[in-house]
């Protein structure tokens, strides 16, 4: 048995924990290939990378993002970007302060470790040079999570949430990666650059034993079943924890027939048929699909109540009548 | 003229070995004046002298109580930057492990670590027996006044034990509960007593906390945190367990259960991760491995509550609420309420829910009505109350009043509703000003004061930084009530870290130490 409400948490826990880790290799990225850049070359790379995280809306209202330093300071500490590490750190810590007796004691501990630790630096306007030292800190933070997570909780509900969670949104942003590499400004797609920011480059070289091609890359990132990060292997396991769920729970009936169904579109090819029409419509349509996966667990977990009127059925000391007499 | 003190010396390092007490006076280098800095060298107890009233380690004379001469051995072995290591050490895993508390006036908002004074607090065997039975004696007695008033016919208050008026004119006293049936006539199922030692080393009941009582978490944490930092500490000790506390406190829950249901649903109602004892409330659920619920996450259908889970809406038999009163349910309290259940009431009272601890406890740990427990135990109990109240007079008593007012500067004056040290004026600490207020306050609002002769709370040695000095300390133990009455071995030992200082309350800058309840054998 999970409350609705822890199990939205998790679900959440386990999207912010996989938004941690996405950022944090888009800046470790950044930081690595802006230091080249110049001028217009800059600000298209920033601009895709805040693309690629779905942060075009929140960096809108922020203003322009001009610098490596606005961009660092955006992506690590901005508390008004809830996309940021810190937003996403802070989150994951609240969420799991808020379930923490059904976690194991260490998950909460590794976490608010991060998340004081990750304040100390924040606090302390990290300058540029320590970047790498703060990134470096939040992976060893996050690996540590993910150890607690797989070696030290429960296979329970509580832990499927957290997979679905983390399962979703990595489908989420390897999706809209290939959508900003399909739609860069630069006219081409960079296979190298997207395989990096999925951490899947050294794995795709020992796959294909060549160097990475625009069409290989984006076919890897989807269909690939031996890597962990692919649309295929993500929807796979969000499918079996959905399944765990139904088996214990006989809940989230709708939200496992339309993961189901996305994955078998994948897996028949139906989705490759319509890239290879319109790539952009057809990953842009799948990108949103996505979201509705999002949604339709969020709302079978908590969904809403119909009320009862309970006004009418209380009866102060002394009043005549007994319950539901008024 | 008093005699001399005798002083407790700095023992070498090396083998455990018996103390030896100094000659008198001290010399120079044992730096008797206890605000002098000592030599960077100089050890922990040097030049301990015990405040005023009484040292719960040592006797008047400076020897050592038999219970301490261990402990104190091994203390006298450290110096300060083994001890602020060690501090640090248990600093650091609590703030890992977020063990906090919330200090709502605090600029920096949330979160403080827990603070611990690492001497501990040692309870013999045969005082702690004294305390249970005088403590079990006390809640009983509440219990049963309690149950008259809500569920029976007033007895007491018919009888002139207490006042009606005084009853029902109680910040806690709540109508909406009159009528309402508890199993086994149990309303505190978890209670609080704060409890301090005079000077004669007496115990006294110094307050009763009914409604909501905290701190038994970091009860456990506290244990814990010693066993890990200072494990050695244990070996020449018999200290009672403390974390079966989670077991207990279910049992108690589950024997309240309407109807004696079988494996009844328990869960812990909290305001949620803002509030000051959060930490507290999910310890509380994980320990005794129920859910730890919000008010959004319950309902109420039919006359009964329900949790919200995926699975759907499952029947609640027992609420363990760390909500107040009058937060519980909008329909009947305040309105406003975001942390309470609509139609939670209406549950209750149809005797579907049992809710722990129960709705109107206020009314007898009103601070005015406290006055009266020691006639409640006579009146209910025929029997002698086993631990005292403080000396305490009622300001709505004209003439206990008048002969308070004269003496104010002698004594404490209290507003019968606050807690956590809030408008207590303490006479001899007071100015001018402080007494002319406390004096406006009590003739405008008597109903709503009390004052009690001061006591001095007795002392214990605590960390400085430098070295170990005496501060005052108090205890909260907790008594548990459902089917039977078990008071919990070991309790909360607060400490106020200035000198001289009566204030324990962790808001006000108090800290905590851990209590050893010493198993008979120790002995």
């Amino acid at each position: 048995m999970i409350l609705a409400r822890h199990a939205d948490a998790l679900l959440w826990v386990g999207r912010y924990l996989e938004r941690t880790e996405a950022t944090v290799r888009c800046l470790d990225y950044a930081a690595n290939s802006i230091i080249h850049l110049r001028g217009d070359e800059a600000r298209v790379e920033i601009e895709q990378l805040v693309k690629t995280l779905g942060l075009e809306s929140v960096a809108a209202l922020v203003g322009s993002l001009e610098g490596r330093r606005q961009l660092f300071a955006f992506l690590l500490s901005d508390t008004g970007n809830p996309g940021s590490v810190l937003s996403a750190v802070s989150a994951v810590r609240e969420k799991l302060r808020s379930t923490r007796e059904r976690i194991p004691i260490e998950l909460w501990e590794e976490a608010n470790g991060l998340y004081l630790r990750f304040r100390e630096f924040s606090d302390a306007a990290p300058p540029p040079e320590r970047l790498q030292e703060v990134l470096l800190m939040v992976r060893r933070a996050c690996l540590a999570i993910s150890g607690v997570l797989n070696e030290g909780m429960r296979r329970d509900e509580g832990y499927a949430f957290i997979v679905i969670g983390r399962m979703i949104e990595r489908s989420i942003f390897t999706v809209g990666l290939i959508v900003a590499g399909y739609t860069d400004p630069r006219g081409t797609i960079d296979a190298t650059r997207m395989l990096r920011l999925t951490s899947s480059l050294q794995a795709y070289h020992r796959r294909h034993g060549h160097a990475p091609d625009p069409e290989g890359a984006v076919r890897y990132l989807l269909f690939a079943t031996d890597l962990p990060r692919s649309l295929q292997s993500c929807l796979l396991r969000a499918e079996d924890r959905l399944k765990d769920i139904g088996a214990t729970a006989g809940a989230l009936d709708g939200s496992r027939r339309k993961v189901g169904l996305l994955r078998a579109r994948l897996e028949l090819g139906e989705i490759e048929e319509a890239m290879a029409q319109a790539p952009v419509p057809a990953l842009s349509a799948l990108h949103w699909d996505l979201a509705e996966v999002a949604s339709e667990i969020a709302v079978e977990v908590v969904p809403p109540l119909d009320f009862p009127t309970v006004r009418s059925q209380y009866l102060r000391p002394g009043e005549a009548g007994g319950l539901g007499g008024t | 003229m008093a005699p001399p003190r005798r002083m407790y010396p700095r023992a070498k390092t090396g083998a455990a070995r018996l103390v030896r007490a100094a000659p008198w006076p001290p010399s120079s280098s044992m730096g008797f004046v206890a605000d002098q800095t000592p030599a960077p060298d100089a050890g922990l107890l040097d030049g301990y002298r015990p405040g005023p009233g009484f040292d719960e380690a040592f006797e008047a004379d400076g020897s050592v109580r038999e219970a301490y001469r261990r402990i104190v051995e091994r203390f006298s072995q450290l110096d300060a930057g083994e001890l602020r290591r060690l501090e640090r050490l248990v600093a650091d895993e609590f703030r890992r492990q977020g063990i906090t508390f919330t200090v709502y006036s605090d600029e920096e908002g949330t979160e403080r670590i827990w603070p611990m004074d690492l001497f501990p607090r040692l309870i013999a065997a045969a005082e702690w027996d004294e305390l249970e039975r005088g403590l079990t004696q006390r809640v009983a007695a509440l219990n049963c006044f309690l149950e008259d008033l809500y569920a029976g016919e007033g007895a007491a208050i018919a009888d002139g034990v207490v006042p009606r008026w005084l009853v029902v004119s109680s910040g806690g006293f709540e109508r909406n509960a009159m009528g309402i049936q508890v199993p086994h006539g149990a309303r505190c199922n978890v209670a609080g007593i704060d409890v301090v030692r005079d000077g004669e080393g007496r115990y006294r009941v110094l307050e009763d906390n009914l409604r909501n009582p905290s701190g038994i978490s970091y009860v456990v944490e506290n244990r814990a945190a010693m066993a890990k930092a200072c494990s050695w500490l244990f070996y020449d000790h018999a200290a009672q367990p403390v974390e079966q506390y989670g077991r207990m406190l279910r049992s108690t829950l589950e024997s309240m259960a309407p109807g004696g249901a079988d494996s009844p649903h328990v869960v812990v109602l909290t305001p949620g991760i803002f509030n000051a004892a959060y930490f507290e409330h999910a310890f509380l659920a994980r320990s005794m491995g129920v859910e730890l619920v919000e008010g959004r996450d319950l309902v109420v259908d039919d006359g009964t509550v329900y949790v919200r889970t995926i699975e759907g809406l499952i029947a609640v038999d027992v609420i363990y609420r760390r909500v107040d009163d009058t937060f519980l349910d909008p329909v009947v309290f305040r309105p406003d309420s975001m942390l309470g259940v609509p139609g939670l009431l209406g549950a209750l009272r149809a005797g579907t829910v049992t809710v722990c601890n129960a709705l109107g406890n206020g009314a007898a740990d009103d601070k005015a009505v406290y006055a009266y427990v020691p006639d409640l135990i006579r009146y209910y109990l025929s029997d002698e109350p086993i631990i005292d109240n403080v000396p305490t007079y009622l300001m709505w008593d004209p003439d206990q009043r008048a002969e308070a007012l004269g003496r104010l500067d002698e004594l404490v004056a209290k507003p019968v509703g606050s807690s956590g040290g809030d408008g207590v004026m303490i006479g001899p600490h007071a100015d001018d000003e402080e007494l002319a207020a406390a004096r406006a306050a009590i003739e405008a609002d008597p109903r709503n004061w009390i004052t009690q002769e001061v006591v001095q709370l007795s002392s214990l040695p605590s960390f400085t930084q430098e070295r170990l000095e005496p501060r005052h300390v108090d205890l909260r133990p907790f008594v548990l009530t459902g089917e039977r009455t078990q008071v919990f071995p070991g309790g909360l030992t607060r400490v106020a870290m200035r000198r001289g200082s009566l204030i324990v309350n962790s808001s006000a800058g108090g800290g905590s130490k851990d209590t050893w309840v010493l198993a008979p054998e120790h002995q």
